[in-house]
């Protein structure tokens, strides 16, 4: 094929000047894309039924869902909640059905915590206080069990149907304290593991952290 | 004047396509020269000092909020991987927001400004264009797998320009409100798309004679095994039609990530739902897609208005599809002082399903006396359309602005909301009341 330099010169010209679209769509530089998402500020607004909402709803999506929401009646929030139930696969057992369908309405007027809150979720380097195991193990058995299991292996009930899978804590030995408290008071970004820092106190984060000691060293 | 036939016809195959191939064609100015809106946004914004997070990329350190004009609309402007600061509707997963001025800035929206929307938080946040694989399978004779290379290089490229909107945008202006993402007006974007035509490759398959639908799928999927992939599926001969391409790039650049990096389906003219994103998958159907997303999810009441009487449901209703008539005025905002006594411009966007814009109205008395606008550059009939009228307002008076846009087959803009209770097809006439100083 005969090529005219002149024409090619401008079509070089072109191409750098990325006016051709040739030029940019032909050629991928980059072969491959990669990002992290920034991570989840969504927390649900401590009150009775807040730990319903965090243990469940955040597996799929964040509490902005909720706080988005233009106020809806009790029947609309319970229709909602059949809704994510039925129609989305979410596991919340019947008995806490009631509850968080009233959590649901008591938050109706309130702003999203994170426009609050979100200025104190920076310093999160707190030192653990100490805390105690068997306190650690009852929350444990509450708020962590139906993902992380009752041995720690992440293959709770809810946990077996998650994508990424929940984490193995009996594999969390060579984690730091700061790394354990950051994740429980955090969550982990692009994950189910919700922010607990606004359902459990200091000293319940503390319990739960000597708990995850005792589970990591049974392996 | 409300034909809203939007239901029952079919689209002219007109010229909206335009072939590459060997031609020089250069992409329209991404820069549209006009008055910027930042000066009215600006006093919305309230600022507020929030600290950093764990993690590398995080909330920015102060993060402006942007206040929607509705309860609990206050959203903060955050930027995520390869967009620039929008209005994060939802972090998890994402749903991002275009502030409204970008509208008035560039006629195709800058793909760090567009919109933003995921169903199913599990995304891929890497994705291997060396690997990454197309699939057709289904009720075809040959099932096929593209590589990215292969698509670009064995098929015809294809451009064109198209706007790509939300079926909920604008759903938090619905009164009574309704449950769903509380999008303001920039849950839509307008840009070029290149790629190949979907029909290309199912000819290239073979379609079996009792193939249905075509099913879209992406690489996102569900975190908990019992919420359904999100799967979305068009009649056989709406997939065929030549405007429905497969792109690898929008306005001239690789896809974002979060707009569906490496390819996208584009339908052009029907809403965002269809237009799956990271399409690996394409699969020929035999019978009807009776999956949640198509049965259950974007559905209308099965009436030529979409609409019911608010607070009521609708007796049957049918899947959505086809985008309604809009127009919008993007260079000043309700509530803003106009300066009075030479002659201001007031530019807008109109756009439809895709028989173009024919004509655009304005008025300056809350819609008792309407003139015709300019109408401006033509990007093709799935494209915003660019409009501008002038007027000299009188110092002291109030102003009423509306636009009304009517496409080539007299589809026009409603004068009354109308209401269903997902919040779908909102192009009720919008107003702006503007003080002459």
């Amino acid at each position: 094929m005969r090529c005219n330099p002149s024409l090619l010169k401008i079509y070089v010209i072109l191409l750098l000047c990325g006016i051709l679209p040739g030029g940019i769509i032909g050629n991928d530089h980059v072969k491959a894309e990669s990002v992290s998402f920034p991570h989840d500020p969504a927390t649900f607004q401590p009150g009775a039924g807040s730990s319903i909402a965090s243990g469940y709803c955040t597996m799929c999506h964040s509490a902005e869902y909720v706080y988005m929401q233009p106020p809806h009646n009790r029947d609309q929030w319970a229709e909602i909640v059949d809704k994510m139930r039925h129609s989305f696969g979410c596991p919340i057992p019947d008995e806490h059905v009631s509850q968080l369908v009233d959590y649901l309405v008591s938050q109706n007027s309130l702003q999203f915590p994170a426009f609050s809150n979100r200025a104190n979720m920076g310093s999160s380097s707190r030192k653990s206080e100490g805390g105690n195991p068997n306190d650690g193990r009852k929350l444990y058995s509450v708020h962590c069990v139906n993902c992380h299991g009752s041995g720690g292996k992440g293959d709770g009930p809810i946990g077996q149907a998650l994508l990424p899978p929940p984490a193995d804590l009996t594999a969390a030995g060579n984690k730091s304290d700061e790394e354990l408290l950051k994740t429980i008071q955090k969550g982990r970004p692009g994950t189910a593991m919700p922010s607990w820092e606004h359902d459990l106190s200091a000293q319940d984060i503390d319990d739960l952290l000597a708990y995850l000691r005792v589970l990591s060293r049974q392996e | 004047m409300q034909r809203i036939g939007a239901f029952a016809q079919q689209l002219p195959e007109g010229n909206a396509v335009g072939i590459l191939s060997n031609k020089n064609k250069t992409l329209p100015s991404l820069n549209d020269s006009g008055l910027t809106r930042r000066h009215f946004l600006r006093s919305s914004l309230v600022l507020a000092g929030l600290a950093l997070l764990g993690g590398r990329l995080t909330w920015a350190e102060e993060s402006s909020l942007v206040d929607l004009p509705f309860e609990r609309g206050r959203r903060p402007l955050i930027a995520f991987p390869q967009k620039r600061p929008l209005m994060v509707m939802t972090t998890r997963p994402p749903q991002l927001e275009t502030p409204f001025h970008i509208f008035n800035d560039h006629l195709l929206t800058p793909n760090d400004a567009f919109f933003v929307r995921w169903h199913l938080a599990n995304i891929p946040t890497h994705v291997d264009i060396n690997t990454f694989t197309l699939h057709i399978r289904g009720r075809v004779q040959r099932h096929l797998s593209f590589s990215m290379e292969e698509l670009k290089r064995d098929f015809e490229q294809v451009e064109l320009t198209a706007v790509c909107q939300c079926a909920g945008n604008s759903r938090g202006f619905f009164d009574p409100r309704v449950p769903g993402g509380q999008w303001g007006n920039g849950a839509m974007g307008n840009a070029t798309w290149t790629g190949v035509r979907l029909r290309d490759l199912l000819q290239r398959a073979g379609l079996e004679a009792n193939a249905v639908q075509v099913r879209f799928n992406g690489l996102d999927s569900p975190v908990a095994s019992g919420t359904p992939d999100f799967r979305k599926s068009l009649d056989i001969e709406d997939a065929l039609r030549k405007q429905v391409i497969v792109a690898y790039a929008m306005n001239g650049e690789r896809l974002p990530l979060l707009n569906g990096y490496p390819l996208r389906l584009i339908v052009p003219g029907w809403y965002a739902t269809y237009w799956i994103k990271m399409l690996n998958d394409i699969e020929v159907l035999s019978a009807v897609d009776e999956e949640f997303w198509m049965k259950r999810a974007y559905r209308l009441p099965a009436d030529p208005c979409g609409c019911v009487e608010p607070g009521e449901r609708p007796t049957s209703t049918i899947p959505l599809s086809r985008m309604t008539v809009r127009s919008f005025i993007t260079n000043l905002q309700t509530g803003a002082s106009i300066a009075s006594n030479h002659p201001i411009t007031v530019k807008g966007i109109a756009f439809d399903q895709g028989y173009g814009i024919d004509r655009v109205f304005v008025s300056v008395d809350g819609g008792q006396q309407w003139q015709s606008a300019k109408i401006g550059k033509d990007y093709g009939d799935f494209s915003f359309r660019p409009w501008e009228f002038r007027f000299i307002p009188v110092a002291g008076r109030t102003y009423q602005l509306q636009s009304f846009a009517v496409n080539r087959i007299g589809e026009a803009q409603r004068w009354h909301a109308r209401w269903n209770p997902s919040g779908y097809l909102r192009n009720v006439v919008e107003t702006l009341t503007l003080k002459a100083m």
